[in-house]
């Protein structure tokens, strides 16, 4: 049973959802469904499998029309990636996969923010090619592999925070953190 | 400036890295031969993901049946043929349900059930989620006292409980959960052999109803039956507190009113 398999055996919840959407604001409603790519983006990299991909951006959308009244204005890009992190991460609670974004702390505790000679030299990144980077992402925590897809999204710092629930004041550091040790899983494909 | 305070500013401004920094990091750079060669890693770090990371795009059926079931167009034009294409596993049931739901929808919405059901259906969604789950609980429960402390650090809030539990319905432990778009603390108690279930959460913004219909000790709560589930919802400051349950409704009152004693 896949963490999202009680999800697939919610169609009818899903259906309710949908009618909500009747309810909800029309430019909201359009906007929202502009993002599905990177919604879909986002959620391939947390779970790993198009299929539960799938599964999450739909729980997204779900969540998202049924709490359109709630919209606080904002990006509304930033409020969707939000609504589908807290959803990845309920779906691994419910699951009790307990791996998920636990290993913060571990990104978080160390002083990873310098450079030196554990990282990568500018020629070795060069040469790397797509399905190494992709590898070497999927390696880092839920937390990192985010904070890097959003910085990548374009989202901005206080956008990032509002989606991993953190300070705004600590978005540049867990990005260095997180792209620093990005680079490190790199150093493992660099020819 | 310092050299972390750089590297920390360094990180993620792609192109735009020059004109994103301040004077005061720009000289520090200007000074340090280290820092620069940091700055050279940041950019070729943003060329790397901004031109060589795979971009997985939603497929066209997803893509369909999202615009299928959340359009607005759609959703307020009751009857609307919609065309039938090929679909993926979900999109049938999806769209005739929804289609189907938009129909009863005038009825749903007659006067007098005018009220907003997202915190009924989001509160029984989560009670179902919890029994449904093997490991209902993160933290099992040794009381209130280890409960709530569990909880300092993984809410943005205090969920404002004392009842511990007690012989009529025991403490089974918590979790962190989520409530529509914001976070709360989930406690399962049970009663004899039955589950339930209190969320608390922050309930501003939410869209409560504005009449109540119970009242437990001093409170006032709102009580509704959903899909076969009691639920009994009530505020308290900035707090919203929904137990769901199949018990009947005259237990989750009593349950309610442990709770809700200061």
């Amino acid at each position: 049973m896949t963490r999202y398999a009680f999800w697939r055996g919610q169609r009818e919840r899903f259906a309710g959802e949908a009618t909500r959407a009747a309810g909800t604001d029309a430019h909201l409603a359009a906007d929202a469904l502009e993002h599905a790519d990177a919604l879909f983006n986002l959620a391939c990299y947390l779970t790993a499998n198009s299929s539960e991909a799938e599964d999450l951006v739909q729980e997204t959308y779900a969540r998202a029309y049924s709490a359109g009244a709630l919209f606080r204005g904002g990006s509304v890009k930033a409020w969707l990636f939000q609504i589908l992190r807290n959803a990845f991460i309920d779906a691994y609670r419910r699951a009790k996969v307990h791996a998920v974004a636990t290993d913060l702390e571990v990104w978080e505790g160390g002083s990873e923010t310098g450079h030196g000679a554990f990282d990568l030299a500018t020629g070795q990144m060069r040469a790397l090619v797509a399905s190494d980077l992709e590898k070497a992402l999927r390696s880092l925590s839920d937390d990192a592999r985010t904070t890097i897809l959003l910085d990548v999204e374009g989202l901005r710092e206080g956008e990032i925070a509002q989606v991993l629930g953190c300070a705004a004041g600590t978005v540049k550091s867990r990005l260095a953190r997180a792209r620093r040790l990005l680079r490190l899983k790199l150093k493992d494909y660099a020819r | 400036m310092d050299c972390t305070t750089v590297r920390e500013r360094l990180a993620g401004f792609g192109a735009s890295i020059e004109s994103s920094l301040e004077t005061s990091t720009l000289e520090h750079l200007r000074s340090c031969s280290s820092c620069r060669d940091c700055q050279a890693i940041e950019m070729e770090t943003d060329d790397l993901l901004s031109a060589r990371l795979p971009h997985f795009q939603a497929p066209p059926r997803l893509k369909e049946c999202l615009q299928a079931s959340f359009s607005p167009t759609l959703a307020r034009v009751p009857g609307r043929p919609t065309s039938r294409k090929p679909i993926g596993r979900w999109l049938v049931p999806v769209v005739s349900a929804a289609l189907s739901a938009v129909i009863v929808w005038g009825v749903l919405r007659a006067p007098g059930r005018g009220e907003d059901d997202t915190l009924w259906s989001e509160a029984v969604s989560d009670h179902l989620r919890v029994i449904s789950s093997s490991h209902p609980v993160e933290i099992e429960s040794g009381g209130i006292h280890q409960v709530k402390p569990w909880f300092t650090g993984r809410l943005d809030f205090a969920p404002r409980i004392s009842f511990s539990g007690d012989d009529d319905f025991p403490l089974v432990g918590g979790s962190v959960g989520y409530f529509l778009d914001r976070k709360a603390a989930v406690l399962v108690f049970k009663c004899r052999l039955h589950t339930i279930t209190l969320l608390v959460f922050p309930n501003e913004r939410l869209p409560w109803p504005a009449s109540s219909s119970v009242r437990f000790g001093t409170t006032d709560g709102i009580a509704r039956e959903w899909r076969g589930f009691n639920v009994l919802a009530w505020k308290r400051a900035d707090l919203g507190f929904a137990l769901v349950s199949d018990v009947n409704r005259a237990d989750l009152v009593k349950l309610a009113t442990r709770i809700a004693e200061p």
